[in-house]
């Protein structure tokens, strides 16, 4: 089981802030979705559950545990893994070190091999790649490579921002077809994603964020029929 | 990887031989080549393989070296007292790294910049370190020969250590914080602590190189050991010789301490050779920022396209 439970949290950036009491959930074997414009403090959020950024105020628990605060390590070894926007590789290292190196923590290391034999499964290509430098991928490949790298930590929280960012409308369904294998495995997944009806389609239940504030919630298939959520992020004309 | 082998064999046989062989004067500056490779490997570690520019390293050699001279002062047999110079080093190293660690690029840079000439300013101000006239070993029995072995031998276990490191698993997460420290974090691995062990490790070697440096000149003064051209000259060693590799800080090393022995001799280029230094920085900056291991990787594979037809020929025609 591994529920996570946001409580009233402001981030801030020295003194501006970039996220502004926000409340949410993600029960144990969901997929749960944050949807919203530019600067509405999507990125911010999952940082901020990354370990990366300190919330000022209110508390984040994961299996009921307060973990704010807590530095990123601390949080990777209890299983919240954050794939990070725009892939993020190492790309001096090979393929296969980065994904070695995303087994970090004790228990992922004494798993790598089975854990590799699974990411390679899931994603072919990469075992073609293995020898090769990440930099020298395609745009695609990276994404798979990064999605890699995260699932090496066997995470049961894994967090995701903008993974079909820049890739064409083909490998954008693979990723989204991948998320979906990963998440039939058991890992809850929350996802950050601008492509919003992709996201809302794959999602159980989403947030829309607006400048730092919740302002919506419900399942995936409700948020695509809320006239909203048509009018302001799929493009749907309103009056 | 063969290639770097085989240089790392020419270097051990050259000094470990060298006595054999050669007279005082060019032990001497062999000497200063096995130090030069001390400073420039060991701040490769943080520098190469992380990529955390220190420009503060000379406060290591000068901790190591007032350790030495100091504790000597005391009584103690002065090769008892390099261990202590090490962990001496070690922990200004942890003092030092635990603020400027929250830095990034060139903020950490310049900070260190600062506690560099902090620790000179307070050398030079400070009783117990003689000002700014410095200290002068307890004469003693000073066998050149030992400490040149004791440098040596240190040179050698300084690239043993790199070349080890960078095999391991630790290696490899300091090449992850400098290619994307955020991603490094972000996947669990604690990137303060392993900049901390990589300042640590090269503090410890750095420092006791300083101690050896001690011994052999037998006077050390802040102008001498804290001076900010120590820690331009450790930085610019690697990254003339190829940052980041192994042979690179070798390379630099031993080209800057030929420079600045064949510079020292001459009176009229005696004060030039920062100018020099500043010069090939740039040539390296612009041309070839993989440095000396990355001319050498080019003139290799332009010899094995000049090669190539020949080898093919014979089936060819």
């Amino acid at each position: 089981m591994s529920s996570l439970r946001v409580e009233a949290i402001d981030v801030f950036y020295g003194d501006v802030q970039a996220v502004w009491n926000i409340s949410f959930q993600v029960e144990a074997g969901e997929i749960v979705t944050l949807v919203g414009a530019n600067g509405a403090g999507k990125t911010t959020t999952l940082r901020t559950l990354a370990g990366l950024l300190r919330p000022r105020a209110g508390h984040i628990l994961f299996d009921g545990k307060d973990v704010a605060g807590l530095p990123a390590n601390e949080l990777v070894a209890r299983g919240i893994v954050l794939i990070p926007e725009a892939r993020q590789l190492w790309p001096g290292m090979s393929v296969r070190d980065n994904l070695e190196m995303g087994a970090y923590t004790r228990a992922a290391r004494a798993e790598r091999h089975r854990t590799m034999q699974s990411v390679l499964e899931m994603f072919p290509i990469l075992q073609k790649r293995l020898t090769q430098n990440a930099g020298t991928l395609s745009g695609g490949e990276q994404q798979m490579c990064a999605i890699g790298r995260g699932l090496m930590a066997r995470p049961r929280l894994l967090m995701l921002d903008e993974p079909a960012l820049g890739l064409a409308p083909m490998l954008v369904r693979q990723v989204f077809a991948a998320l979906k294998e990963i998440n039939g495995r058991g890992v809850t997944l929350l996802l950050v994603e601008q492509n919003v009806q992709h996201a809302l389609r794959l999602a159980h239940r989403a947030y829309v964020l607006e400048t730092g504030r919740v302002t919506l919630e419900g399942t995936g298939a409700a948020l695509m029929d809320d006239a909203r959520v048509r009018q302001r992020f799929l493009g749907e004309a309103g009056l | 990887m063969k290639g770097a082998r085989a240089w790392m064999a020419v270097l051990a046989a050259t000094l470990l031989l060298a006595p054999l062989l050669a007279e005082r004067g060019t032990l001497n500056d062999l000497w200063n080549v096995a130090f030069a490779v001390v400073l420039a490997s060991a701040w490769n570690l943080l520098g190469g393989f992380a990529g955390q520019i220190s420009l503060g390293y000379s406060a290591f050699v000068g901790i190591g070296a007032y350790t030495t001279v100091l504790l000597a002062d005391a009584g103690w047999n002065p090769w008892l007292t390099l261990p202590v110079a090490a962990a001496l080093a070690v922990l200004f190293s942890v003092v030092v790294g635990l603020p400027t660690f929250r830095l990034r690029g060139p903020y950490f840079s310049i900070a260190t910049i600062g506690v560099g000439e902090a620790v000179r300013v307070i050398a030079s101000g400070m009783e117990f370190t003689g000002g700014s006239s410095g200290l002068r070993m307890p004469s003693a029995d000073f066998h050149f020969l030992s400490n040149y072995y004791g440098m040596a031998v240190l040179a050698l276990l300084t690239v043993g250590v790199m070349a080890y490191v960078r095999g391991q698993a630790f290696g490899l997460a300091l090449s992850a914080i400098r290619q994307d420290i955020d991603a490094a974090e972000a996947l669990g691995i604690p990137s303060t602590r392993y900049k901390l062990l990589a300042h640590a490790l090269s503090a410890a070697l750095v420092g006791t190189a300083g101690g050896l440096f001690a011994m052999n000149f037998q006077y050390i003064s802040p102008g001498s050991v804290f001076d900010f051209r120590l820690s331009l000259s450790i930085v610019l060693m690697p990254i003339v010789g190829g940052i980041g590799t192994l042979v690179g800080p070798v390379l630099g090393a031993v080209l800057f301490s030929y420079l600045q022995i064949k510079l020292l001799a001459s009176p009229t280029l005696r004060d030039s050779y920062l100018f020099i230094y500043g010069g090939l920085l740039m040539l390296v900056m612009l041309f070839e920022p993989h440095g000396m291991v990355g001319l050498w990787e080019r003139l290799v594979q332009l010899g094995r396209r000049a090669g190539r037809p020949v080898a093919g020929a014979p089936r060819g025609g």
